[in-house]
């Protein structure tokens, strides 16, 4: 038996571990290990702000520097939660103001921050760096303003897709003269107009600035202007690339991009004229991200931008891009690691576009790197998705959206399960995986079978009966998020494996058949886990026991029942008078 | 109604009354969507909401039986699966981009359209207009209204009916909706307010 490690040593070592995970294996360990590991650890992740209480997390790692929270559940992106559900951002930033005033970063997913917060954040943290945002909600443009003109240390700003309540282009004036440590700055979800010289002056007095993403109001006078001020930025999101063609505009953008001679990402492009896209092929051959996923362009004026790009590593577009284009992109982006290809129509209209599954087909056989994919096509086949599966092996995302609910292969008539099949037995490192189009139980059996190393899975309009649901919980050992809408599975094989729910982080079931009796009793065996039931329709006690709830969001936490639900959300905590004796009758 | 392979109803826990059997799915895919709408309408959900998840599978199972009936598909809620943010972005990129907007005439039994995105003032735009109808002394109309037998109105972004000519070029392109040329003898005084007699 050998001496133990002095904390110091191991503190040493430690300092060496970034990651996570491994942080969290070494913190299992022994005692020591742990406490070790727990005052060294500057940034936190916690995957659902419910799981944990901020009291537990503050207290655990005393030298955090760096918090980053996820709120709400991913279907929410897609309107399935109802608004007040949670993930407020308060009670956190509450507790980190009093304990952890020394707190840098804080990043936050799909959560609620008001004003007040925003403002509490600019208040508290005395070496506050950076701040970001996605997908939130609840704060208007005085919040940021709040940030912007107190946080003297600021380096980070990022506001992605969220959605703000705009009082006006203000907010960014606020930033003071004497702030130049600004490095990446994102107000690309914001409407307003800023004022186009204090943005200027804002860009001519940071030197450091390397991400500038502005918002779709400033024009490509104002674009020329910025970039000839920061030559050095190596992510740009352009804001609106559109107005009457004029050679000498043209002319002055093309030299501005020209400098940019750091230029590794570029987006925003939103309204872009076809006339001007030349101006950006001086930049093309160095950049390894592109996002023209809001840019209109069609073929063949795409052409010309994704020929240039050989160095691309990502891919954001919308399905105007076609199968022609997507050839371009498999001849000439070699180094392609993610794709992902929106709908250009949003709504469930006639999609009348030449996007086919072989567009991804082709891009699969000839882009050896290929590992992420996200696809919304119209219809799909068994073929094209062995195909895939054949050439890429090493495929570690795959999503794919079959945009019509319940299309089968549009060759062969058959349900899509074998195509999943070779998916889920050719990719072995495949972690996250979206089904769509007809999908009988079979699907299900093999994704349990083989997808041993998938974390999440959603599953939409798929399955015949409780079999599907019996699969992927007995046999997707890897799964830690499973996301369900519109599938006819039952109790029975929810209640079957009650305990796997305790080894995921959540799991959410919406227009299932899935029962208010089954919540309770999974809510008395389990206590580990938070069992709500979502149901703005009727409160769950004044049906009978058998009939389905709208929605089910089941997570493990630690913290207990929340103390925060809006009146739609139910659990048993909140009538634990409620009980499940009347099952025995039955 | 063949029951699927495992044996599971045999673990399975019954929550409702002995010999309820309302659970039972077939493999087949019509089958599926009708059972669908059994339990739905059994639990008395059926709801207009458009914001109720249930519903969408309501309205999915009862009316989707044969796949191609495209009127019904956009009722599902968050279908297909675009986030909130880049539906907000498309829809508000359709309502700014300037197209073709509808031109009405009085006592003319047809309708046009014009390119507004193409046209680039109100000089051009009645140039237009006038080929469109016949030489009508449009392009006056616009430069001293008050003198001229008809007045070509717009209806903006909010449905209020305005006079074409009042405000620059660029904000009366992005917020027309169409146009309609009157005869002056109609109404004076249309000004800003909606005038039933132009619907």
């Amino acid at each position: 038996m050998g001496l133990p490690l002095p904390s110091k040593v191991l503190e040493h070592i430690l300092s060496f571990i970034d990651s996570n995970e491994d942080r969290n294996s070494v913190s299992l360990v022994c005692k020591s290990w742990f406490d070790t590991e727990r005052r060294t650890r500057k940034r936190v992740f916690v995957g659902n702000c419910y799981s944990v209480s901020p009291v537990t997390v503050s207290r655990r790692f005393p030298k955090m520097r760096s918090l980053t929270l996820k709120g709400k559940p991913h279907f929410a992106d897609y309107n399935l939660v109802p608004d007040g559900w949670g993930g407020y951002a308060w009670p956190w930033i509450e507790v980190l103001a009093k304990k952890n005033p020394l707190l840098e970063e804080i990043r936050l997913k799909r959560m609620v921050i008001t004003d007040e917060c925003l403002e509490m954040i600019a208040a508290s943290f005395k070496e506050f760096k950076a701040l970001v945002l996605v997908s939130c909600e609840g704060f208007t443009t005085d919040g940021i303003a709040a940030i912007a003109a107190t946080c003297r240390n600021l380096e980070v700003l990022e506001l992605r897709e969220c959605i703000v309540e705009d009082l006006g282009g203000d907010w960014l004036s606020y930033f003071p003269e004497s702030l130049t440590s600004l490095v990446s700055l994102d107000f690309s979800c914001l409407d307003s107009e800023v004022k186009l010289s204090d943005l200027e002056r804002l860009v001519s007095r940071s030197p450091n600035l390397k991400s500038l993403k502005l918002n779709r109001a400033v024009t490509l006078e104002g674009l020329e202007s910025l970039l000839r001020r920061a030559p050095q930025l190596t992510d740009l999101g352009t804001g609106s690339f559109s107005a009457e063609f004029e050679p000498e505009m043209f002319s002055k953008l093309s030299k501005a991009f020209a400098e940019c001679k750091q230029l590794k990402s570029l987006s925003g492009l939103w309204d872009v004229i076809p006339e001007y896209l030349p101006a950006l092929y001086s930049v093309c051959p160095g950049l390894t991200s592109l996002n023209l996923s809001y840019a209109t362009v069609r073929m063949p004026d795409l052409v010309g931008i994704l020929r240039r790009c050989w160095k691309l590593q990502k891919l954001w577009v919308m399905d105007l891009i076609e199968d022609k284009g997507l050839q371009t992109v498999a001849m000439r982006c070699k180094d392609l690691r993610e794709l992902r290809v929106f709908p250009s129509e949003p709504d469930l209209d006639d999609v009348s576009v030449a996007l086919t599954e072989e567009g991804l087909v082709t891009v699969s056989r000839s882009c050896r790197k290929l590992e992420s994919i996200l696809y919304f096509c119209v219809q799909f086949t068994n073929a094209a998705l062995v195909t895939i599966s054949r050439y890429r092996p090493n495929i570690k995302c795959f999503r794919l959206c079959v945009i019509e609910p319940f299309a089968p292969d549009h060759i062969t008539r058959e349900p899509l399960d074998e195509g999943f099949r070779a998916i889920v037995e050719g990719c072995k490192d495949l972690r996250r995986l979206s089904v769509s189009g007809l999908l009988t139980d079979k699907a299900f059996e093999y994704i349990g079978k083989h997808a041993k190393k998938v974390r999440m899975l959603s599953i939409a309009f798929a399955g015949d009966s409780d079999l599907m649901l019996h699969h992927l919980l007995s046999g997707c050992e890897g799964l830690k998020k499973l996301e369900i809408r519109d599938c006819p599975f039952g109790d029975s094989a929810l209640l079957e494996h009650a305990a796997k729910l305790e080894t995921m982080r959540s799991l959410w079931m919406s227009s299932c058949f899935v029962s208010f009796g089954a919540c309770k009793v999974l809510s008395q065996k389990l206590p580990k886990l938070n069992v709500e039931v979502i149901d703005e329709m009727y409160p769950p006690e004044s049906r009978p026991e058998n009939s389905p709830v709208e929605r089910i969001y089941i997570y493990r936490t630690l913290a207990g029942p929340r103390l925060d639900m809006p009146e739609f959300v139910w659990t048993i905590h909140k009538n634990p008078e409620v009980g499940v004796s009347n099952l025995a009758i039955k | 109604m063949a029951k699927e392979g495992l044996g599971i109803e045999i673990t399975e826990l019954r929550l409702g009354l002995p010999g309820d059997n309302n659970r039972e799915r077939s493999v087949c895919g019509s089958n599926k969507k009708r059972a669908f709408s059994e339990t739905m309408s059994s639990s008395s959900l059926a709801t207009k909401d458009e914001n109720s998840v249930v519903s969408s599978a309501n309205i999915l199972a009862n009316k989707v039986e044969d796949d191609s009936s495209p009127a019904v598909k956009s009722q599902v809620v968050g279908w297909p699966p675009v986030c909130s943010y880049r539906r907000k972005k498309k829809n508000e990129e359709a309502t700014k981009a300037i197209g073709y907007v509808k031109v009405s005439m009085d006592g003319v039994p047809y309708l046009r359209k014009i390119d507004l995105g193409s046209s680039h003032g109100y000089t051009h735009l009645a140039t237009v207009l006038e080929d469109l109808f016949g030489c009508l002394g449009l392009g006056v109309v616009l430069k001293k209204g008050e003198m001229c037998e008809y007045v070509i109105i717009y209806e903006d972004k909010d449905g209020d009916w305005m006079l074409v000519g009042d405000v620059p070029w660029q904000m009366f392109r992005e917020s027309c909706k169409r146009l309609r040329i009157v005869k002056r003898s109609c109404g004076t005084g249309f000004g800003l307010q909606r005038d039933s007699s132009f619907e």
